[in-house]
């Protein structure tokens, strides 16, 4: 564990787009939540946007932000030659970008099961084992998007690549959900009516994944003569 | 710290050779290494720097092999490197950028990174302007950060490419001076194309062109390579086409050329005492 | 204007990373319903054929474009060339305007490889060569509108908030304006402002699908939903247009606010 200052250091780095941008992300579909509470919308949709900011908007925050960390870094070539090591650096980096996030998540994830909020959704899979609902898409994205940045040297192509896989499995719901291999990597397969029976082994197949790209990633990263020769744009 | 560099060769995919088969033996204090931009000094200081990996070659930092992983990190903790092109946090004051360097080069106790911060800010002389954010900083005082960056964690190798590009005279003073103070017991590379910083600086140098070493010796070595070739003429007429003309200066009686060549670039040239840029500019014509 | 064009689009058809996002959509298109579009390239209904193909691509793929492109304008002052072409002769308007069409036609580029590809291998399979007319009209009336409009807010937003978090607003937008149902909440799916261009890929190309352009029973903002015809499709390439346009204008006003 590196000292308290380094992390407060790579907060500020993270700087206020990072910061702003989960919150924003949830903000929206909790005001559709709110609206449709004035215009007498049932419980099941109000806890559908609900569940729906969780699982869909706090990932695609991740996943944007952990696919804008590698590339545009002034200082990188001086990083790179430092003894901590720069995957190290951007690692500690993706750990404040996706921990933030995931305080987001819990900001809002807290207080719905306080307020019973929560239970309204049929597929909640209680209080614990339920925080699974935004844990496994976020770190499937994130994984995606730190290794996209990795792979593309910037985050214009790496974020349009999250973009497009998360508008993706949202515009065809169906069909990604008609065929087993695809529905183990469904991010939504709570809010958008997955098998109910596949939950927990979509859920687990989504971290394992984020682990095998995020080694990928990693792998990546070591080879610093791609990070100095600039980034694809 | 002694530097042993053999048979090192770097191609760049689809760009060719950027090193040719480099042989070169770097000793303790300030060493100059002189060269065309593209002559492939970037690419040496940045595998000594544990950047790139060479393709071919040795290469020995002190007791460490520079070309195995375990020694380009030893040799990462015993250096202290100034890229070419500097890029700075420009939301963070001077004082915050290097307490964050100092960090990530491990000096992790508070009152001892403040200290060492507080030094080289002094050092460089930026104390006055230290909590003022690097955005509004010019071109030399942010060099001079970055000066005070490599220096952090005291290292014994010094590595700074490139460093008076881009500073006003003064400033370009002041920085030799301070590179010249350093070197003491460390090694201190610099690399440039500016004849006049080697000049002023280091006793020994080395010469590349086209990922060649095609010079090394010490600054008197290279001045007289120009030996015998330096000339001054003065004509109304047309400047002399033979040799390489370092200077023209108005002069009462037209213009004043001096020339480095073979032969005299006219009759009534006279022969001149060589500097380093004279023996720089022979050793160019040789090549 | 043209040469900033040229060569802005000669940057981006570059970046290999843009043809590898698209490549990996299109192959998990592919993968996901092999067997669909095995019927597709059999099915004699060209036109229905192509509008299809068009439709999937339009819902998704300006998305990916959105953004990569959001960083185009601001990337210029970020590498410190903006005060060497704010130097140059070339008027302001024309340098934004040649950014715009350049960045624009090169995301067009590989649109239209997708598309293109798509119908000549159809042409073949299906024995329809009169697939690539349809493909290049659906190409004009769809896919340039929706690609024009979102370049103009992909160079625009960014000028005023953070790339990355324009990403994250724009996809949102992306989901609410064209991929949620309009019986659902208060959105522009299927109106004549959603650049996923049903309009014009209903009444102009003719994708008979689905029936998605006109009036939703019961929904809100249905005055942007008017009876589907060929003149409410080509007033909706025209308003997409326009509100491109008024994007552009902002972005041209906050560049000179900022410069001078």
């Amino acid at each position: 564990m590196r000292p308290l200052p380094l992390w407060r250091h790579e907060a500020r780095r993270a700087g206020w787009t990072a910061l702003l941008t989960p919150p924003l992300a949830v903000a929206a579909p909790i005001l559709i939540a709110f609206v449709d509470a004035g215009a007498n919308a049932s419980d099941h949709e109000i806890a559908q946007n609900l569940f729906g900011a969780l699982e869909m908007g706090v990932p695609l925050a991740a996943g944007i932000g952990a696919a804008s960390l590698v590339g545009r870094d002034p200082a990188a070539e001086l990083l790179l030659t430092t003894p901590a090591g720069y995957r190290t650096i951007l690692l500690r980096r993706l750990a404040v970008t996706v921990g933030w996030t995931a305080l987001v998540a819990l900001l809002l994830a807290v207080p719905m099961i306080a307020t019973g909020w929560w239970a309204k959704w049929p597929a909640n899979h209680g209080a614990l084992p339920g925080q699974l609902i935004w844990l496994a898409p976020t770190l499937g994205l994130a994984a995606l998007g730190f290794l996209a940045g990795a792979a593309f040297r910037g985050p214009a192509a790496a974020g349009g690549l999250v973009a497009i896989f998360w508008i993706f499995q949202q515009m065809f719901a169906d069909r990604v959900q008609e065929q087993g291999w695809s529905r183990q990597l469904y991010l939504f397969a709570t809010t958008r009516g997955a098998v109910p029976a596949d939950w927990t082994a979509n859920r687990i197949t989504l971290i394992a994944v984020s682990i095998v790209l995020g080694a990928l990633a990693w792998l990546l990263l070591g080879r610093t003569e791609r990070l100095i020769q600039g980034v694809t744009e | 710290m002694r530097i042993e560099i053999s048979g090192l060769t770097k191609v760049y995919k689809g760009k060719g050779r950027a090193l040719d088969d480099l042989d070169l033996v770097v000793p303790t204090g300030m060493f100059g290494l002189l060269g065309a931009n593209g002559a492939g000094k970037t690419t040496l200081m940045r595998i000594l720097a544990g950047l790139l990996r060479p393709t071919a070659g040795t290469v020995r930092v002190g007791e460490h092999d520079g070309t195995a992983r375990a020694g380009r990190l030893a040799v990462q903790q015993i250096l202290g490197y100034l890229p070419q092109d500097l890029g700075v946090y420009p939301d963070l004051t001077a004082r915050e950028f290097l307490d964050y360097i100092a960090l990530l080069k491990g000096i992790d106790d508070r009152a001892a990174r403040r200290r060492r911060v507080g030094e080289l800010l002094e050092v460089v002389a930026l104390t006055g302007d230290a909590d003022r954010r690097l955005r509004g900083y010019s071109g030399g005082m942010r060099r001079r950060v970055g000066i005070a960056q490599a220096l952090l964690a005291d290292p014994r190798l010094l590595i700074v490419d490139e460093p008076t590009a881009g500073l006003d005279p003064e400033e370009r003073i002041r920085f030799r001076t301070l590179l010249s103070q350093l070197a003491g017991q460390r090694t201190v590379l610099l690399s440039t194309h500016i004849v006049d910083d080697v000049a002023q600086t280091c006793r020994e140098l080395a010469v590349l062109a086209s990922g060649r070493l095609v010079f090394r010796g010490t600054v008197g070595d290279l001045t007289r390579q120009a030996d015998g070739r330096v000339w001054t003429v003065v004509t109304a007429g047309p400047a002399p086409t033979t040799g390489t003309v370092v200077s023209a200066l108005p002069h009462d009686d037209g213009m004043r050329y001096r020339v480095v060549g073979d032969s005299p670039p006219a009759f009534d040239a006279s022969p001149a005492a060589p500097n380093l840029e004279d023996g720089y500019l022979a050793l160019a014509q040789k090549a | 204007m043209i040469a900033t064009a040229r060569y802005e689009m000669a940057m981006m058809l570059r970046k290999r990373s843009m043809w590898i996002t698209n490549a990996v959509i299109v192959l998990l298109l592919v993968l996901l319903n092999v067997s669909g579009w095995g019927d597709a390239l059999r099915d004699p209904d060209a036109r229905n054929t192509v509008a299809s193909t068009v439709f999937l691509m339009n819902l998704m793929l300006p998305v990916g474009y959105g953004s990569l492109l959001a960083d185009r304008l601001i990337r210029d002052s970020r590498l410190g060339v903006a005060p060497i072409l704010d130097a140059t002769p070339a008027s302001p308007t024309g340098r934004l305007a040649g950014k715009y069409l350049g960045t624009c036609a090169a995301a067009a580029v590989p649109l239209a490889v997708i598309l293109f590809g798509f119908a000549a291998v159809y042409s073949v399979t299906a024995g329809r060569p009169v697939a690539l007319a349809w493909a290049a009209l659906a190409y004009a009336v769809v896919v340039l509108p929706a690609v024009l409009f979102v370049g103009a807010f992909a160079l625009t937003v960014p000028l005023v908030m953070p790339a990355p978090l324009f990403r994250v607003l724009f996809v949102g937008y992306w989901f609410w304006g064209n991929g949620i149902s309009p019986a659902v909440m208060p959105t522009t799916t299927q109106s004549v402002l959603s650049p996923a261009g049903v309009y014009s890929n209903q009444e102009l190309v003719g994708l008979r699908d689905f029936t998605l352009a006109g009036p939703v029973p019961g929904a809100t903002l249905n005055f942007l939903r008017p009876e589907a015809t060929p003149a409410t499709a080509w007033l909706s390439v025209g308003v997409l247009l326009a509100v491109a346009a008024l994007a552009l204008g902002v972005a041209q006003t906050l560049r000179t606010r900022t410069t001078r």
